[in-house]
């Protein structure tokens, strides 16, 4: 219930500002691009290429989307309205995220005309793979949101928590290079790491547990360490 | 309600509040007064369960602050400095989400949204975004959100800044409405503020209190020190001035003139040296074209109150003979009607 307050809220102070119109623009425009591009240029009725370069758009739209859900309260001091009210850190991180999840959700949602496309220009399409890279992007999109909540609990200064949440999602990101230079355990474990490696697998149609896993697992952690920090403004 | 035992708040090394011990009973509406920077948002902090103690405790309504956080802020209003209103939001949308999340259901969230309108007077701009109001109108809807739940105790963190006079008085007869059935802290730094809607006043300095009274008796205290706002008119080549600084203890403050008119303000150790030296002055041809006695001010009770009693004491018996002797029938009357004055205001 309270949960769900928040959410609202949310939700709708983000169709009050421009944000996320101007992050929907350009997001569509430049996945739009990519699918015309993309096809065109390999002449396969496939959407993978597409997806897999989306998420990396995604990875620098996320930031934008998350960074003002705590830093704004804590700037505008309506924290204090929230943190005196009888609702716990957790439901207040839980309430935010469902916010930007949902949001995130639409935005994907805007995108599904491009396998339409395809799916009317090839009998035989395979949705398969365009239902798990779906998947594959919500998870992605729960861990980017999750790190980017947790970076907008961190400062007062939307710019800083944006900042921070590149970072930590760019070196995620790179983890999975490490697969082509280290040929060792450590190599071995920074490419479990690598959220674009697990994403990679949504694309080509699998659906692995432990992938699922992962994803839920890493954003519960970010949510746990945002919830604490919230928490942590009572007690420090 | 309230109750703190041996409160104390460190910001790093900085001492906010120490050892405050203070009891606060249903019904009461108590006033934190201080200088900025005294401690009085730190310990409404605590209060609202917002900052930690460093140590010692805080019970309202039985609850620990600390211990039982929830309990207190279901049973808590908090208007802090800033009114936490999200400027993107509609009145009526954002007293509908503060009720939300204060736990209220639909039915009492519909009654209590036109109750607070209403005692707020936010009827006709409830529908306005709240980044559009005013200052005075943001404050209301702070209010309005601290009283939406209909809470036994409202912790009000100046309530009346940016608003104007007649808004002033109108929050303030809100407050005293409140305190039948709510217990009331608010914090100001103006006098006038507590003696208008406060039952009794704790005065807080450097982190400490340093009196805990009746508003009337607070007041009575700044007074030991007299002063008045004058302006006079002296006779020719009179030497008035000195006819003041002969008076032990006698401060002339912030004296010009203009065109032989001097504006000044006087203050006395004792209030009686007035007579004489009215008659003094005024015996030699010169004109009191005002004399205002100044009430006290925030200042006069901090320099009464830090003061030593040494300091007090030293000039009172000097001057009292002083008046014996110089002392007129006019005079008399003159001081007896200014008297009159400093009560009625």
């Amino acid at each position: 219930m309270k949960i769900l307050a928040i959410m609202r809220k949310e939700l709708e102070s983000y169709f009050y500002s421009p944000v996320a119109y101007i992050v929907f623009s350009a997001f569509l425009l430049i996945v739009g691009y990519l699918f015309w591009f993309i096809l065109i240029a390999s002449k396969y009725a496939s959407l993978e290429p597409t997806l897999y370069n989306a998420a990396f758009v995604l990875l620098l739209a996320t930031p934008v989307l998350t960074m003002r859900l705590i830093s704004e309260e804590k700037k505008n001091k309506t924290i204090e309205l929230l943190l005196t009210s009888p609702i716990s850190p957790a439901e207040i991180i839980a309430g935010k995220f469902l916010a930007c999840l949902l949001l995130y959700i639409m935005l994907l949602a805007l995108t599904l005309q491009y396998p339409l496309v395809i799916a009317s220009y090839s009998p035989n399409f395979d949705w398969g793979p365009v239902i798990s890279g779906y998947l594959g992007m919500i998870l992605l999109g729960c861990a980017f949101i999750s790190v980017g909540l947790f970076t907008s609990t961190l400062s007062e200064n939307q710019i800083v928590s944006a900042i921070t949440s590149f970072g930590i999602l760019l070196l995620f990101w790179m983890f999975g290079f490490a697969k082509d230079v280290l040929d060792n355990a450590f190599g071995q474990i920074l490419e479990n790491l690598s959220l674009f490696e697990r994403y990679a697998d949504f694309l080509r149609g699998i659906i692995d547990t432990g992938n699922i896993i992962f994803f839920v697992v890493f954003t519960l952690i970010w949510l746990f360490m945002a919830t604490r920090l919230l928490e942590s403004d009572r007690w420090r | 309600m309230i109750e703190l035992n041996n409160l104390t708040k460190y910001y790093d090394n900085f001492r906010a509040l120490n050892n405050i011990n203070l009891k606060v009973e249903k019904g009461e509406i108590l006033g934190l007064l201080g200088p900025n920077g005294a401690g009085k948002t730190t310990a409404m902090r605590i209060l609202s369960c917002f900052i930690p103690a460093t140590s010692g405790t805080a019970k309202v309504a039985g609850f620990d602050v600390f211990e039982d956080s929830i309990e207190v802020r279901r049973r808590l209003g908090y208007l802090p400095e800033t009114p936490p209103v999200y400027m993107d939001m509609t009145v009526e949308s954002y007293l509908e989400f503060v009720g939300k999340i204060k736990e209220l259901n639909k039915k009492e969230r519909e009654k209590r949204i036109e109750i607070v309108l209403d005692r707020l007077g936010l009827v006709n701009n409830r529908d306005r975004i709240i980044g559009t109001l005013s200052k005075g109108y943001r404050q209301r809807v702070g209010l309005a959100q601290a009283m939406i739940h209909n809470p036994e105790v409202l912790i009000l963190d100046e309530p009346t800044v940016g608003l104007d006079p007649n808004q002033i008085i109108e929050i303030r007869s809100l407050i005293k409405d409140l305190a039948n059935d709510h217990t009331v802290i608010l914090s100001t730094h103006i006098l006038s503020e507590v003696s208008a809607s406060c039952n009794r006043v704790v005065i807080i300095n450097e982190g400490e209190i340093v009196a805990e009274d009746t508003v009337t008796n607070i007041e009575n205290k700044a007074l030991e020190k007299p002063s008045w706002h004058i302006i006079l008119k002296p006779a020719e080549k009179q030497d008035w001035k000195q006819v003041i600084t002969n008076i032990e203890g006698s401060e002339l403050i912030a004296v010009s003139n203009q065109d032989n008119v001097y504006d000044f303000t006087l203050r006395l150790s004792n209030k009686d040296d007035f007579d004489s030296l009215f008659s003094k002055i005024t015996s030699e041809g010169a004109i009191f074209r005002c004399i205002e006695p100044i009430k006290a001010s925030l200042e006069d009770v901090f320099t009464k109150l830090t003061s030593t009693d040494e300091t007090k004491e030293k000039p009172v018996s000097t001057d009292e003979n002083k008046i014996k002797e110089t002392s007129t029938d006019e005079s008399k009357g003159k001081q007896t009607s200014t008297d009159e004055g400093k009560e009625e205001k």
